[in-house]
C-alpha cells in the first residue's frame, strides 16, 4: 500500500513540483496518472522510490516512512520497486540477458560484483523473466539489435527479476508506437493481474490511460485535480486536468505527447 | 563592438524585407595572427637566413649514417626491447591506476562537486609535468635505469588517459544509470553497470594510442639516464658514431612502425 498524507515537494530552486498530495493505492492497483508536461507526474512516481525526496508531509510504502530512509536502507527499500522509463534505460552495448541480471547486482558478493560474475541460479531467473515477457529468444542477442518494443519489454524483464511489488513506469509508451504501445501496455496488465504487482504510469495517451487503467489520476500544477475510476473520466474531467486545452477526447492529448 | 565599427551588410528581399548579415571577422583575425607570428619571430630571433645558410649541416649527418652500421643491430636488441618493456609496463599500470582517478573526477558519478574538481586539478597537475622531468626526477628516486622510464611513462599515462577518460565518462548517457541507482545500486555500483560498459570500447582505444605515442617517448628517456635506446643514441651521437646511429634510427623506425599498426588494427577492431 502506498500512502501519500499532506506530500509536498518543492525544488532548491522554489518551484513547487508537488502541492497537498493526499493518495491512497492499494496492493495490486493499476493507476494511470494523467497531466500535461511538467505538471508532475515524473516528479510524483520519483517520490515514491526516494529517487525524488519529499520537502512536505509524510509517505508510507508498505509500512515504510519514505522520508526516513538513509543511505543503505534506501537502497534496500528501491529492490522492492521496479521501474521503467521513457527511454527504456538499458545498457545497450551489453546482451538481453545480461541487462536483465543488472537486477542482482545488490545480492551479490564483493568479488562478484567487481568482476560481474552471476550465479547459474541467478541467470535461470533472469532467464525466467524474460520467457514471462516472452523474448527468451533474443536472450544472447546485444540490446542495440532489438526494436524499441523488445527493448521495453527487455527493461520490463529486469525490473520483474527484482521480484517488486510496485511497477513505477515514466512514460513507458512515449517512444513506441501504436502497435507496440499496445503490446507494452497488455504486458503490463498481465503483469498485474497475473502477479499482484501494483502498477503506476504516467501516460499521455488518455485513451490508452482509460482502456487499461482502473484507476486515473490527474496532476495540474502539482496537485491532483481528479481522482477516480476510469469509466468517470468525461469531457469536463480532461478540460480540468488539461486546462480546457483538450477539445477533441484523447486526440489532442495524444499530440500532446508528440511535444515530450 | 565590431558590429558598429563595420555595419552589417544589408540585403533587400523582393517583398521588401531586410536581412542583415554581420560582417566576416575573419580580416580582423588573420591580421592579429600576423601580428602575433611577427613577434615570435622577432623576440625568438628566428631567421632564414640562418636556416638557409646552416641547412646543409643537417644532410651532413645524415649522409653520415649512410648507410647503417648493420653489424650493430646486436648491441640494439636489448635497450630496444627495454624501451618496449618500459612503455608497456608503465603504459600497462598506468592505465589500471587511472580508472578510480577519472571516476573520482567526474562529477556525474561523484556526488560531491568539489571532489571532482580536486581530482580534476591532480590529473591536470600531473599532465602539465614534462615526462622528461619526471623521468630526471625518478631517476634520483629509482636509480638509472629502466625503473625510472617506466615510472616517467606511467605517470604520463596517468594523466593522459584520465582526462580523456572522464570527458568520456561525463559524457556518457546516464539513463541506464538512473535505472540502476533504481534498482538499488550504489553510484559507484551503477558506473560499473551502465558507464563502464558504455565507455570500455573508447578507453581501450585511449590505452592503445597511449601506449603507441609511449613508446616514441620512452625511446627519447634514456638521453636523462632512464633506460632504453635513447641511452644508445645519447653515447654515439657525442662519440659521432653516425653510423650506429642510423641503425639506431632505423631499428627504432621500424618498432614503431609495427606497434601503430598492431595498434591501429586492434583500435579499430574496438569502435
Amino acid at each position: 500500500m502506498i500512502n501519500f498524507t499532506d506530500v509536498g515537494k518543492q525544488y532548491p530552486n522554489g518551484t513547487k513540483a508537488l502541492e497537498d498530495i493526499n493518495l491512497t493505492i492499494e496492493q495490486g492497483e493499476f493507476v494511470g496518472i494523467i497531466g500535461l508536461s511538467g505538471a508532475g507526474k515524473s516528479t510524483l512516481l520519483r517520490c515514491i522510490n526516494r529517487m525524488h525526496d519529499i520537502t512536505e508531509g509524510t509517505l508510507i510504502v508498505d509500512d515504510v516512512d519514505v522520508a526516513k530512509l538513509k543511505g543503505k536502507q534506501i537502497r534496500h527499500f528501491r529492490r522492492g520497486i521496479g521501474m521503467i522509463f521513457q527511454s527504456f534505460n538499458l545498457v545497450t552495448r551489453i546482451s538481453v540477458l545480461n541487462n536483465v541480471l543488472v537486477s542482482f547486482v545488490p545480492e551479490l558478493s564483493f568479488w562478484r560484483k567487481i568482476t560481474g560474475v552471476y550465479t547459474k541460479e541467478q541467470k535461470v531467473k533472469a532467464l525466467d523473466a524474460l520467457d514471462k515477457v516472452g523474448i527468451l529468444d533474443k536472450a544472447f542477442v546485444r540490446v542495440d539489435q532489438l526494436s524499441g518494443g523488445q527493448q521495453q519489454r527487455v527493461a520490463l524483464a529486469r525490473t520483474l527479476a527484482q521480484n517488486p511489488d510496485v511497477i513505477l513506469a515514466d512514460e513507458p509508451i512515449a517512444s513506441l508506437d501504436p502497435v507496440t504501445s499496445r503490446q507494452v501496455m497488455d504486458d503490463f496488465k498481465r503483469i498485474n493481474r497475473d502477479m499482484d504487482i501494483s502498477v503506476l504510469l504516467n501516460i499521455h495517451h488518455v485513451e490508452v490511460a482509460l482502456e487499461f487503467a482502473d484507476r486515473i489520476i490527474g496532476i495540474r500544477k502539482g496537485k491532483i485535480v481528479f481522482d477516480g475510476k476510469s469509466k468517470d473520466v468525461n469531457q469536463d474531467t480532461l478540460d480540468e486536468i488539461y486546462g480546457g486545452k483538450v477539445e477533441e477526447f484523447g486526440t489532442d492529448a495524444e499530440e500532446e505527447s508528440l511535444h515530450v | 563592438m565590431y558590429d558598429k565599427l563595420f555595419p552589417p551588410k544589408k540585403i533587400l528581399l523582393s517583398n521588401g524585407k531586410v536581412v542583415h548579415k554581420k560582417r566576416s571577422r575573419a580580416p580582423f583575425i588573420t591580421i592579429l595572427v600576423a601580428i602575433a607570428i611577427y613577434l615570435s619571430a622577432y623576440y625568438t630571433e628566428f631567421s632564414f637566413y640562418t636556416i638557409f645558410t646552416r641547412i646543409h649541416n643537417f644532410f651532413d649527418i645524415i649522409i653520415a649514417m649512410m648507410p647503417p652500421d648493420w653489424g650493430y643491430i646486436n648491441h640494439l636488441w636489448k635497450p630496444l626491447m627495454d624501451t618496449i618493456k618500459m612503455s608497456l609496463i608503465g603504459s600497462l599500470i598506468g592505465a589500471v591506476l587511472v580508472l578510480p582517478l577519472a571516476v573520482l573526477a567526474s562529477v556525474n558519478i561523484v556526488p560531491n562537486k568539489s571532489t571532482a574538481a580536486i581530482f580534476k586539478v591532480i590529473l591536470s597537475l600531473i599532465r602539465t609535468l614534462p615526462t622528461l622531468v619526471t623521468a630526471l626526477i625518478a631517476t634520483f628516486i629509482f636509480g638509472l635505469g629502466p625503473i625510472a622510464g617506466s615510472i616517467a611513462i606511467l605517470i604520463f599515462t596517468v594523466g593522459y588517459v584520465g582526462k580523456l577518460l572522464y570527458e568520456q565518462i561525463e559524457n556518457a548517457e546516464m539513463g541506464s544509470f538512473e535505472a540502476m541507482e533504481s534498482i538499488g545500486m550504489t553510484r559507484f555500483q551503477a558506473f560499473r553497470y551502465a558507464i563502464f560498459p558504455q565507455v570500455l570500447p573508447s578507453y581501450l582505444s585511449t590505452s592503445l594510442f597511449c601506449f603507441e605515442g609511449n613508446v616514441r617517448y620512452a625511446a627519447i628517456l634514456g638521453f636523462v639516464g632512464a633506460g632504453g635506446i635513447g641511452l644508445l643514441l645519447n653515447q654515439d651521437l657525442g662519440w659521432r658514431n653516425y653510423s650506429g646511429v642510423g641503425m639506431t634510427i632505423l631499428a627504432l623506425v621500424v618498432t614503431v612502425f609495427i606497434i601503430e599498426q598492431i595498434s591501429e588494427y586492434f583500435r579499430r577492431k574496438l569502435i
